[in-house]
């Protein structure tokens, strides 16, 4: 806990700063509490997490919405999703005028911290490798390479609050040997070049820990620990086992952990914390919102009231979310979760919530998002006081035994709009839904005078009333 | 079907009819037949002339009842059909009406249903019973009677409930059917006026029917009046009609109508209509078409509706519009959230978020509007206002200016200099989308879209 006068010193010129403030019972975890600083945006007490944005914007919530009704600390931005102009002018962010133009542009409340990194998280499978200077990307005009010339351009003029270095990671599939060995040559090349262009130590930059074994990037991250650690502000995890694997010297066990490893349940998120991480982006949140399902889970267990009311009692382990799209919530008049403090579940009820799932309202995701996030707010919340208790371990074992170890599967259908990231993977759905009638008469006139529009096709789609293609 | 068609409608002896409401006149333009009064509803007062969007399903396009609350909306649409199917009457029932389902403390309109089924339903068939259609969700027949609508409006709980009525498209060149329809209607809201069980507590409005011909409009207006409904709507327009022929069925109407009840036309909401048709002395409006627009990148302003995906926005840092006091257009200075352009184009098809935004800025307009139009009526500056909003939304081109607003604010004695008026084709072809839309785009609500 005390801090060394090295660090204080490098720590005046620095825009973001982390103090680990307490450490879990060391003997039987690396779990620890930390205070990330950066100037001018509000503090964040770790463990904690970043929501996701795409495009700049967290799905379904507009900036008001997130300043009333969200805790996160932070907003994880893809740059990706800014550039797909780049092939033939500048694009629009990079001309934003203000000293921050990534927080400028997407109208982010001030006290929310800005992490930049190339792609999105989970990043859509490149169609081309990368190369020794540059990587692939998916913009939604397809896919481009990025250098990491331009991406040191693009740092340091979007001004984000951090920025994760760019690694070379072949998203979704299995690298070779020889390209294994390639691999932390070339992040650590190019962390180099990043590093030495940066001026005044803006932004604060996280080294990648790539998702090789730490053998094949052993002298990278021993560069790390002796050359880079001073000038890093925090390390990036696409894979979290190698976290046992990091030296523990002093300089690197002062920065934050980020993790880029897509925990799929609660239960991951807790064994990295145990680990040793800080910060996390949890793609499981937007997962679950878009799949109707409202998360329902507390660390170390439900409350008691809810233990009672909602889930009966003997052993068998609680779902970690509500399937919203059930009927069996069409007249209920309790919250998605009893005793949440968010406003869906101050302000609504499951019934409201269902039927806005079923006539595909957007208000309807919008207000399970609001309640996710809140969920995992309260998570991390009660994570730290866990620690500060120093109860954590056992907490987690707590936990295991009362939930489910993965979220429930997904029921109903994701929002109409879908971003362009979705269509190079993932479940998406086929088809619209089948229409559960059909007009008897021939002619395909359906409301007189009316033009149709695209949006509207769809409704008529969906109605059986006539297909047209999506535009 | 034909016997009922001109058998003239006895008044009925009923008794005086509840209010669920009060109306109080405030002022009235001195030139035109414009008025600005209060109305209180059970769920608090609104002032008008009003514009209401449109909340379908129970919520409105992806914003929270807590953002609508904020554009400064106070009584906004549900769409009784489409409620009855999702999530119907039994769960309505149970949760304990509209208000309840969605969160909403203030107003709700509701339609009768009726409009949307034969528009959407072209299954729909009208007997003197009620609408027969086949139920979307199985097929099978069912009937929806002036009894039926206004159980499920009761059980809705809306704070103004509509007659069933039979509507017939406006441009339809059979007198007689229109003439059927426009009894019918009478006769329907005699039996809506016995079924409704919540009259201090709901306020049902009649709907003027009667095509374009205007006897046969002033006809209804005289037997529907004297039914005494705490407020009045003139139905069946923006139906393709042309706009001459929707103002002057809404001026003989206004005409017509008691002074102290609210006047409500369906299914208007261009900018431009919403101005004319306070001017011709209508005091309510409501419209899918700001919201719906809304989801295309359209920011409607004074200076006309602007197209946000277009490229010239890609690197505009400026707000949606200038000067706009919405949440999204006010300056983070301000209190608001300093929304540019840009943004809204970057997420535009791309991300609901933009939608949600521009949906805000539209409502937000929408009601400002009616607000500016309100205080330009109580200070009697009326016809100078509507000259700056004319002004202002065709660039100070009097060129452009529609030849049917031109015409029917002279039927309100407001003229414009230089301006000539030139025949409505003409007019049509010189202008681009926005203009040449049939109003009848506007009346959509009945093919909302999810
Ligand atoms: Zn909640
Ligand atoms: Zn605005």
């Amino acid at each position: 806990m005390s801090i060394s006068t090295t660090v204080q010193r490098s720590k005046e010129l620095k825009e973001l700063v982390f103090d680990i403030i307490k450490h879990a019972d060391a003997a039987l975890s690396s779990a620890r509490i930390g205070k990330l600083s950066v100037a001018g945006r509000k503090d964040l007490e770790t463990p904690n997490f970043f929501s996701l944005s795409s495009r700049g914007a967290v799905p379904h919530l507009t900036p008001d919405v997130i300043s009333a009704h969200t805790q996160f600390g932070g907003v994880y931005m893809a740059l990706e999703d800014f550039i797909e102009r780049a092939g033939n002018a500048t694009p629009p962010i990079m001309n934003c005028p203000g000293p921050f133009p990534l927080h400028t542009f997407a109208a982010l409340p001030p006290s929310l911290i800005t992490l930049l990194a190339p792609r999105r998280t989970p990043a859509v499978t490149a169609a081309v490798g990368n190369s020794n200077n540059a990587i692939s990307i998916f913009t939604s005009n397809g896919f481009q390479t990025l250098s990491n010339k331009a991406y040191i351009n693009y740092a340091e003029k979007l001004h984000p609050d951090i920025a994760v270095a760019l690694a070379d990671i072949p998203h979704g599939s299995v690298p070779g040997t020889k390209r294994v060995t390639k691999m932390a040559d070339r992040t650590q090349g190019w962390l180099t070049e990043l590093l030495s262009g940066r001026k005044e130590g803006k932004p604060a930059i996280f080294a990648p820990i790539l998702s090789i074994d730490f053998l094949d990037q052993s002298e990278y991250i021993n560069e790390l620990a002796d050359e880079f650690a001073d000038d890093i502000d925090g390390l990036a995890f696409y894979d979290s086992n190698l976290l046992p694997d990091i030296p523990e010297t002093t300089a690197l066990s002062r920065l934050p952990k980020l993790s880029l490893d897509e925990p799929s349940s609660p239960r991951h998120i807790l064994r990295q914390i145990s680990l040793g991480m800080d910060l996390f982006t949890i793609p499981f949140v937007g997962f679950a919102t878009d799949a109707g399902i409202a998360l329902d889970f507390q660390f170390p267990r439900p409350s008691q009231e809810e233990g009672i009311v909602s889930k009966g009692t003997g052993s068998a382990p609680l779902p970690l979310g509500i399937d919203m799209w059930s009927t069996s919530h069409s007249t209920s008049l309790t919250p998605l979760s009893i005793g949440c403090p968010c406003y869906a579940c101050r302000s609504h009820h499951r019934a409201f919530i269902q039927h806005l799932l079923s006539a595909k309202e957007m208000l309807g995701w919008a207000l399970i998002q609001i309640h996710n996030y809140t969920t995992m707010s309260t998570f991390f919340h009660s994570i730290r006081e866990s620690i500060r208790n120093k109860t954590f371990e056992s907490d987690c074992e707590e936990f295991a035994r009362a939930y489910e170890s993965e979220l429930p599967e997904k029921s109903g259908q994701g929002p109409r709009v879908r971003g362009y990231n979705f269509k190079s993977e993932g479940p998406v759905e086929q088809k619209k839904n089948k229409a559960p009638w059909l007009p008897l008469g021939g002619d395909d006139q359906v409301a007189q005078s009316v033009v149709p529009s695209d949006e509207l096709a769809g409704k008529l789609e969906e109605m059986g009333v006539t297909e047209q293609a999506d535009q | 079907m034909a016997s009922a068609t001109s058998t003239p409608t006895p008044i009925p002896m009923l008794k005086p009819m509840p209010s669920a409401l009060t109306f109080e006149l405030i002022a009235r333009c001195s030139t035109t037949k414009a008025r600005a009064a209060n109305l209180t509803l059970p769920h608090g007062p609104v002032q008008l002339p009003l514009f209401m969007p449109v909340a379908t399903q129970a919520s409105l396009k992806g914003l929270t009842p807590h953002q609508l609350e904020a554009t400064g909306c106070r009584l906004c649409l549900n769409n009784t059909y489409h409620l009855g199917l999702k999530p119907g009457q039994e769960v309505l029932k149970a949760v304990g009406g509209a208000h309840k389902l969605q969160g909403w403390k203030h107003n709700i309109l509701t339609d009768s249903g009726g409009f949307q089924m034969v528009s959407l339903l072209k299954l729909a068939n009208i007997t003197e019973e009620g609408v027969r259609f086949l139920s979307p969700h199985d097929g099978t027949p069912m009937l929806l009677t002036p009894e039926h609508s206004i159980d499920l409006q009761n059980t809705i709980g809306s704070d103004i409930i509509m007659q069933l009525d039979d509507v017939v498209i406006t441009t339809s060149p059979d007198a007689a059917r229109m003439r059927e329809a426009m009894h019918r209607s009478i006769r329907w809201l005699d039996r809506c006026i016995t079924a409704h069980a919540n009259p201090t507590t709901q306020n049902l409005f009649c709907i003027i029917q009667g095509g374009l011909d205007l006897e046969m409009r002033a006809e209804c207006c005289k037997e529907m009046v004297a039914r005494d409904t705490p407020g009045i709507a003139i139905g069946g327009l923006s139906g393709g009609e042309a706009k001459d022929d929707y103002c002057r069925v809404v001026n003989t109407c206004t005409g017509l109508l008691p002074e102290m009840k609210p006047r409500y036309v369906m299914g208007i909401g261009y900018p431009e209509d919403l101005v004319v048709s306070v001017a011709l002395g209508a005091d309510m409006f409501d419209c899918v078409w700001p919201t719906r627009t809304a989801r295309f990148g359209n920011a409607i302003t004074a200076h006309g509706l602007l197209n946000i995906r277009h490229a010239r926005y890609a690197n505009d840092f400026g707000p949606v519009e200038e000067g706009c006091g919405c949440m999204c257009c006010r300056k983070k200075e301000d209190g608001g959230l300093g929304i540019t352009k840009a943004f809204v184009h970057h997420l535009a098809s791309k991300e609901t978020v933009g939608a949600h935004l521009l949906t805000i800025h539209n409502v937000w307009y929408q009601l400002a509007l009616m607000t500016s139009m309100r205080e330009a009526i109580i200070e009697d500056r009326f016809p100078a206002f509507i000259k700056k909003f004319f002004d202002d939304y065709h660039g100070a081109d009097k060129t452009k200016y529609p030849d049917w607003a031109i015409k029917a604010l002279k039927m309100t004695q407001i003229r414009f200099e230089n301006t000539s008026i030139r025949t409505p084709k003409r007019y049509q072809n010189s202008n681009p989308a926005r203009k040449t839309l049939p109003i009848a785009y506007c009346h959509d609500h009945m093919i909302e879209e999810a």
